[in-house]
Parts: structure tokens; sequence; C-alpha cells
């Protein structure tokens, strides 16, 4: 198993993964936009799909900002009253 | 105006307490409201004579900020250089939710308005209905838990999970003494911006905003030029029609534009950067530069600062806005030294600092955060110090009210 270490700080597993869904999200909706605004650019659908789209880069955004500047995992307070759980696992880079 | 539990005791003499009932959420910012009954009759005009004692608790009001702009709760840099003005460093709440958007630390607790969406991302799609429209979020909840809030009533407040998209159990807010509630609507709905006590409105221009998303999401897989592009443009005419008009209501703008210092220059790593005061709220005074209501324009580079290109310009003046009395303060260029901060510092004025140089050491105490050399961390922190100073101002007429015991 590889792990991937995305910029600074993803400490826990729980944290790398959400990293990794929020990546492969942000690939995933960006071409679900270009299909559904084929059609039509100003419809409903089409909005709503390249909001999501900012949605989900916003989320990464704020994720890696507070990995990178804050240095904190989100994780942090949760793995320290949650020790044992899948998400706690701790790898070293 | 404080919203007090009613509870009905049967009698009430000098020995007598009101016992509190066990599930409420009491703390010590509660006011209690008694109504009694003499047994005299004193009626007047038929009905029973009643008295009504109210109790100014020592603690008081929840302050509440609002802060608004594009993207859900991406200002993080605005909100940490806010909480540290306060001091402490503000955290996710501990052992809850990890996927919280929710911030506390000692004075603050930040509330992202993505909690308070009616659609979750399923739901929106279904509907046909972006996060930037009102359709998709809960305003009666925002007013009702705001106003709890402010009225030291803690909450029960949804969690918008930005990753699986779903609304989450909710968690407990307890009261603080600063509510920041930041989003896309804090000043959309009447009932939330009349429970402001200051609000802000982060107003990004469309070369600056393609800039900066680029800046976030180039890195991505899956993103392109294209890509960001055309999600900055679908989203366009909502954010036009439900988000920008909010900006009229705001006590403080801050404007980022690109820089007029560089011809051409389309990176926008330098930023022309205008703090829209308004006149006349209530415990803010603008902050002002070498004479208040005149009309200066500055650039501090030359004999006795040296600035590395493209330099630093400063402007100050009155103006109107959206048909109200402003003062505007505008930056445009980079810091690129410590002493070109601290010189620009020694000749604002009203910054609401409690020492000499305040405003520099919070920049530098966050200098590697985005902004940190530029009119936008600048006015972010000036805005924490002027909000530092309203909540003291409000603190401290708040103590000074009086006791007040009126027999019918």
């Amino acid at each position: 198993m590889t792990i991937n270490a995305m910029g600074g700080g993803a400490k826990y597993k729980g944290t790398q993964m959400r990293e990794k869904q929020l990546s492969e999200m942000i690939e995933k909706k960006v071409t679900e936009a270009k299909q559904v605004c084929e059609g039509d650019e100003t419809s409903d659908e089409c909005k709503v799909a390249w909001d999501e789209v900012e949605k989900v880069s916003q989320a990464k955004a704020d994720l890696r900002l507070r990995l990178e500047v804050e240095k904190k995992d989100p994780l942090e307070f949760f793995c320290l009253e949650n020790p044992e759980t899948e998400e706690c696992k701790v790898y070293d880079d | 105006m404080a919203v007090c539990p009613v509870y009905t005791t049967q009698s009430l003499n000098s020995t007598c307490s009101i016992s509190t009932p066990s599930k409420t959420h009491f703390s010590s910012h509660h006011n209690h409201l008694v109504f009694y009954r003499t047994s005299k009759r004193t009626s007047k005009r038929g009905g029973s004579s009643s008295c009504v004692i109210t109790c100014s608790a020592g603690d008081s009001q929840t302050v509440v900020i609002g802060l608004a702009a594009d993207s859900g709760c991406g200002k993080s840099t605005f909100m940490r250089r806010l909480t540290s003005v306060f001091g402490g460093a503000a955290e996710p709440p501990k052992g809850g939710n990890p996927d919280s958007n929710t911030l506390i630390s000692d004075m603050t607790t930040v509330i992202c308005l993505d909690d308070y969406h009616s659609l979750d991302r399923t739901g929106r799609k279904e509907k046909g209905v972006t996060a930037l429209d009102p359709r998709a979020n809960d305003f009666d909840l925002m007013y009702e838990q705001v106003k709890a809030l402010k009225s030291g009533i803690a909450v029960d407040k949804p969690i918008y999970n930005h990753v699986s998209g779903l609304l989450d159990p909710p968690e407990l807010i307890k009261p603080p003494k600063i509510l920041v509630i930041e989003g896309l609507h804090p000043m959309f709905d009447e009932r939330v911006r009349d429970l402001l006590d200051f609000s802000i409105y982060l107003d990004i221009s469309n070369e600056v905003k393609f800039a900066w998303k680029i800046q976030r999401d180039m890195a991505e897989r899956g993103h392109s030029l294209e890509s960001i592009k055309a999600s900055i443009e679908a989203r366009k005419p909502d954010f036009d029609a439900f988000i920008d008009p909010q900006k009229q209501y705001a006590d403080a703008v801050i404007e980022v534009l690109p820089t007029q210092l560089i011809p051409d220059d389309n990176e926008g790593k330098v930023l022309r950067v205008r703090l829209i005061m308004k006149e006349g709220v209530e415990h803010f005074s603008p902050v002002y530069l070498f004479d208040e209501g005149s009309t200066i324009s500055w650039i501090p580079c030359g004999r006795k600062l040296t600035c590395s290109y493209p330099g630093i310009k400063f402007s100050y003046g009155p103006d109107t806005y959206f048909g109200r009395e402003v003062s505007v303060l505008e930056m445009d260029g980079q810091f690129d030294r410590l002493d070109e901060l601290i010189y620009v510092e020694s000749h604002l004025s009203n910054l609401s600092t409690k020492f000499y140089g305040e405003v520099t050491q919070q920049m530098l105490k966050h200098a590697d955060f985005p902004g940190s050399n530029n009119g936008t961390g600048l006015f972010q922190t000036i805005v924490g110090l002027k909000i530092r100073d309203l909540y003291e101002q409000i603190t401290a007429s708040k103590t000074a009210a009086p006791l007040q015991a009126t027999k019918a």
C-alpha cells in the first residue's frame, strides 16, 4: 500500500482518505459538469453541476490550508479519544 | 432584546426561589423574568396587579458578527486572523464530528452557514438549485439559532458535511462571547441582519477571483483553466442575484481588485484593496489617514522608506456607497519588509490598537497566511481590531445597565 503524502501534515488515515476522496470528487464532478452542460450551458442542471465543483474544490482547499498552513490534522481531537478506530491509524512519512 | 424562558411558580414569598427545570440549556448568560401577583388586590381597573422584575446577568449577551463572501467557509484566513486578535487558536469542537465546520476559541465561536443548508448535495441536484440560492438554505432555523445564541441559549446546530454532501446529526453550540457567522448568506435574511452587531462583506472582483481560483485549483487533477472559468461563469447569475446584493448592508466591505501599479497585471499577485467603512455605525469608528474626512493620496516610499517594485500607494477619503456615507481606505501594492509595515501603521489613525505596533505584530504572527504582504491581510487584521473594540464597548455598556423594578 502506498501512502501518498499530499503536502504537509495529514497524520491520520482518516484525513488522508478524505483528501483522496475530495480529489477524486473534483475530477469526477468536473467531468460530470462538462457532460451536463454540453446540452444547455444556461440550464439549472449545468449551474448546479459547476456549483458542486466549486463546493468540493473549496472543501479540498480548506483541508489543505488546515494541514499545510496550520499544520493541524482535523482528526486530532477525535483520534485522541478514539485511537483504536480505523480512521485514526497513524502513518509516518 | 433578551429572550427569556418563562416558568410558572406557585407562590413567591421572600424565602422562595425559582427552581430551574433539569432540561434546559442554562448558562450564566441567562436573564430571568419573573411575574408575580401580589396577594393584596390593589385592583385599579378590575385586573390584578403584577410586578415585573428584570435581572440583567453580568455576562450579558453574545456579540454577533456576520462575514459574507463566496464559497461557503473559505475565509479561513480571515477567521484565523480575527480569532487571533482575541488570543488563542480556533479549533474544531473537541471530540465531536470530525467533519464539523465550526471553530471555537476562548472568546469566539465561528459557525459556517453551510450548516443551514436545507438541501443536501442530492437535494440540490434534484431540485436544480445551487447552494447560492436561498431555496437551498433554512433561514428560519438560522434566525432562531442565532437569536438563541445571542440571548445566551445553547443550540443543537446541524452539520453540513462537505465530504459526504449530507447533513450530519447536530452538534451542541454553547453561546460564546463573540459569535461569528460566516458564509454565503449572513445578511440575506432581514431578521438575521438585525441580530448582527457588525457585518463584513468580502468583495472579490472577477479578475482576482479567477486568479485566486487558478492558484487554488490548478494543482488538482481534473481542473484546467477552462473548468475553473466555466465554474465561475456558471455560478455568476446566482451569485449576482443572491450574494452580491448583501454588500449594501455591510458595515465594512473589503473590496479586492487588481493592482493599478503594474500595467496589465493579470496574475493577481499584487492587489489593490479597499476598506469601505460605513459612517455612523454604533461602536465603530472608521480608520483614517492623516486627517479624518479629508481626501488623501499617499505614497510612503521615498526618502525615509525604500520600497521594492511595485511599491505601495495609499488613498483615503469620504464617499457614498449604495446611498450611504462611507470612508474608504485603500492600499495598492505589497509590503516586502517589516519596516514598511510599521511605517504604514504609524501613519494610520483610529486603528483601535492597544499598543503601538499591534497591527504589525498581528501581521507577523501570521506571516505564512495568504495576503500577509498586502491590503487583504492588513485590512482583515484592522477589522479584527475594530471588532475587538466594538465588543469591548458593547460589553462595557451592558454591565452598566442597572437592575430595574417597576411596580404597577
